[in-house]
């Protein structure tokens, strides 16, 4: 199967943010995200889009790769669009029988589209400039006081990585047993979209199955491999806090800090 | 040293998979284990690992004993496994984070890893391959990292549970020869096969029916005496050939030279 | 409903190439399949075997070059590509790993549901079917998880013949398979094969099965088709094609080449099969024509 780069997939460009440590984006990103909460004024939203845009020129990678990203969302902002649009609360400017459209649900529309975009945007920076293991091994990392609560990081970070290893082995499986389907008389590619998703449900059923029986394999596997509880492992990865990751954390708080006060001055 | 002490094993009770077998294998052996399909011969592999436990009797590793959870780490250090399936004991994304896998359980210090991984590479000679993912690896490639993670862990004794079934002739070939290798630097291996070809290269075989071990010697011995056909097995080429022309030097993997010298003897008559 | 088609149908490839991003898998290929027979297509992992066939059954759209089924282009649809040929069964590697429905009845159903069968007509079917394939009726109801992996190739093998198809292509069906299971399997095919004068295209590794059940071999090695043989010729007269293919010779063969060796004599055989070779290879060893003392 033709290797599809996946939405959300690893492109190579080596910026500034691809070198950055994993556990820098991840709570630079995480604050900033947090920090779309509190957007609510013309000039914090322009304040926040240039800063998400400016990211996204610094990462080198070519915005059709974003543009992709956001193409299956399309159905959902609309929805959501439409929805506040015609549901909320105000200042009718027209109206069609009990369809009414105000200034509000206009304004609220776009307003919640815009954030999610942000969002969406944000969260492909991140995949895309990060190599899943290394993200993974990030997360692990910054989960390190959780596992002195005794949650067992460590063994969810292992399933990240299992995840991640299998995707393509699956997705090669979904081929294969749409060919057999193929050769024995049935295409699921005739279908037109609606009635296809459908159709992708009951072969849901053997590829589920196989991945208990993988599972069952991959657990022996493991253990056999002296896994234990996944504790007192060594790590032949390592991380290391540089100048520049401490420079972006701090510049993300003080995006956050400055979108916080042009809310509070309602700018 | 490895002993099976009147061990018995069942999954579901009053369904018997093993059956008060006892045996040993000692340092250095070269040991295939045969039967017919659902035997229990993978068990037997599963039991030395620990990897499910006797409700009777014992396995043992040296002084280990496999019913004890803190043992259990040490033996899965020096016995390795390398099962069926080449897609589904590849845990990691790339071949170098598969070997380095084991390494990290294991707490090897990380100024070391490098080192043991480039040389468990060399030795199933797929250092070259050393940033390759999964997907783009062969059946037969798979299992050589398989034997490279375990080789990194320098176990004593290597469990290869029907490794090559999988695979395609080449990829078996490439097995079978790091097998042999393997062996003679001294670790000792545990061939499970129905491969009877393969078996005929060993230097002792366990033959399992019905979860009973029912045969223990050469495999010399082990087809000139046993029905093979009775256990659902075949006669290797090399015994076919050997039986056709009556050869009269002991049966060996290696039938063309039998073949060669009988024929010299023959002529000299 | 759709019967397979004539009893005699013969598929022909005109200098077929099919084409993947970076490489060619097949290229240039012409050759001739003539019903009744055992066919069998070797090479090593990657010389375009399973592509091959799959340009046969149809499930490779577009190709370079022609396909032509009794003399006329093979049927395409409105968009110029090939359709899925349906008196073809394709039973691929490791089929047990495709089943996809919820009992073992509506599997055995799917493939002639697809060709618009009445229920009457496909219970038939299954009934005639699945002693065939040594299978009982009272698997039909279960799910395929629930049976074991013998039983499961087996209902895979019977969907395919559902299909009541008039040439079987079977892509490693002995793949993972333990010895008796793999003679097993071997001369169920050739009793399928014999059977009326069906056509068997078989996809394989072992030289040895080859050697043992073909009519005739075709030899691929990168893409290219080397060339359409009988056993003997191949084997014998053309082994360095072999060789130089990457593929070992069938262990039978290579007693008789050192046999000939030995003697000094050439050993006329006319069929590759191992009982039949070593027939011929015994006379000789005890040496009944003493060509020396």
């Amino acid at each position: 199967m033709a290797n599809p780069v996946l939405i959300g997939q690893y492109v190579e460009t080596h910026s500034i943010i691809h070198r950055l440590d994993p556990r820098t984006k991840l709570i630079s990103l995480f604050i900033f995200m947090l920090s779309l909460i509190w957007l609510n004024t013309g000039i914090s939203y322009i304040v926040a889009s240039l800063f998400v845009v400016m990211i996204v020129g610094i990462t080198r990678i070519p915005v059709v790769i974003f543009w992709r990203g956001l193409i299956p969302l399309v159905v959902i902002l609309l929805f959501t669009f439409v929805y506040n649009m015609l549901f909320t609360e105000g200042t009718v400017i027209w109206s069609w029988g009990w369809l009414h459209i105000t200034i509000e649900g206009l304004e609220n529309g776009v307003r919640l589209v815009w954030r999610i975009i942000l969002l969406v945007i944000l969260a492909a920076i991140l995949t895309l400039t990060t190599k899943p293991l290394t993200l993974a091994y990030g997360l692990e990392k910054l989960m390190y006081p959780l596992g002195k609560l005794n949650v067992p990081i460590e063994q969810f970070s292992l399933m990240i990585v299992i995840a991640i290893r299998f995707i393509p082995t699956i997705l090669e499986e979904l081929e294969r047993i749409l060919l057999a389907q193929k050769a024995r008389g049935y295409d699921i590619t005739t279908l037109r979209l609606p009635q296809r998703v459908l159709a992708y449900i009951p072969i849901l059923v053997p590829l589920l199955f196989t991945i208990v029986q993988r599972a069952e394999h991959l657990s022996d596997a493991i253990d056999a491999r002296a896994y234990g509880k996944g504790k007192g492992r060594t790590s032949y990865r390592q991380l290391q806090w540089q100048s520049i990751d401490y420079i972006v954390m701090i510049i993300a708080i003080l995006i956050a800090l400055g979108l916080l006060l042009l809310n509070i001055m309602k700018i | 040293m490895l002993t099976f002490n009147h061990v018995h094993f069942y999954y579901k009770k009053g369904q018997p998979i093993i059956e008060d077998m006892s045996f040993t294998i000692h340092p250095g052996e070269f040991v295939a284990i045969v039967g017919a399909n659902g035997c229990g011969k993978s068990t037997i592999a599963k039991l030395i690992d620990g990897l499910v436990l006797p409700q009777q009797g014992t396995v043992q590793w040296n002084t280990l004993d496999t019913s004890n959870q803190s043992e259990l780490a040490d033996i899965r250090r020096q016995i390795g496994y390398i099962f069926q399936n080449p897609e589904d004991q590849f845990i990691t994304t790339t071949v170098r984070d598969e070997v380095l896998f084991g390494l990290e359980n294991i707490a090897v210090p990380r100024a070391e890893m490098e080192y043991r991984v480039l040389e468990a590479l060399q030795a199933v000679q797929m250092k070259s391959h050393i940033d390759a993912e999964p997907h783009q690896l062969s059946g037969g490639q798979k299992q050589r990292v398989a034997i490279a993670a375990i080789l990194a862990m320098r176990p004593h004794m290597i469990i290869f549970d029907e490794a090559t079934s999988m695979l395609d002739p080449r990829g078996r070939e490439q097995v079978l020869h790091i097998m042999h290798k393997l062996h003679q630097q001294g670790i000792t291996i545990v061939h499970i096969s129905h491969h009877m070809d393969e078996v005929l290269t060993a230097e002792r075989v366990l033959l399992i029916d019905q979860g009973r071990l029912v045969f223990d010697g050469s495999p010399q011995s082990f087809f000139a005496d046993i029905p093979v056909a009775q256990y659902q097995l075949q006669v290797p080429f090399a015994v076919r050939v050997h039986q056709l022309l009556q050869l009269t030097t002991p049966v060996a993997p290696q039938w063309k030279e039998a073949v060669q010298t009988q024929w010299s003897i023959n002529s000299n008559r | 409903m759709e019967r397979g088609g004539s009893d005699t149908m013969v598929y022909q490839l005109q200098q077929v190439s099919v084409r993947y991003r970076d490489h060619h898998a097949l290229q240039d290929i012409s050759c001739t399949i003539e019903a009744g027979q055992w066919i069998s297509v070797i090479g090593q992992t990657g010389a375009g075997k399973s592509t091959l066939v799959q340009v046969l059954k149809g499930l490779i759209p577009l190709f370079q070059g022609e396909y032509l089924v009794d003399d006329q282009t093979v049927a395409t649809d409105a968009k110029g590509k090939v359709k899925v040929r349906p008196e073809i069964g394709y039973v691929f590697q490791y089929p047990e790993h495709q089943l996809f429905e919820t009992t073992v009845a509506k599997e055995l159903a799917f493939a002639p549901k697809q060709q618009r069968c009445s229920a009457s007509e496909i219970q038939q079917r299954i009934t005639a079917i699945l002693p065939q394939v040594g299978l009982t009726e009272d698997i039909l109801e279960l799910a395929p998880f629930q049976l074991s992996g013998g039983q499961k190739r087996r209902v895979a093998l019977a969907s395919v013949l559902m299909m009541n198809p008039q040439v079987l292509i079977v892509d490693e069906p002995t793949a993972g398979l333990d010895p008796v299971g793999r003679t097993d399997m071997l001369q169920w095919l050739q009793q399928w094969q014999q059977q009326e004068n069906r056509t068997l295209i078989l996809v394989s590794h072992h030289m040895d099965d080859v050697a043992q059940y073909s009519d005739e071999v075709l030899l691929l090695h990168q893409g290219r088709l080397i060339g359409q043989y009988d056993p003997v010729t191949l084997f014998i007269e053309q082994s360095h094609l072999l060789e130089q293919s990457g593929l070992v010779l069938p262990e039978s063969i290579q007693l008789l080449k050192l046999i000939e060796q030995c003697s000094g004599q050439k050993i006329e055989i006319d069929s590759c099969r191992e009982q039949d070779i070593f027939a011929k290879i015994i006379p000789v060893w005890h040496r009944k024509e003493q060509t020396f003392g």
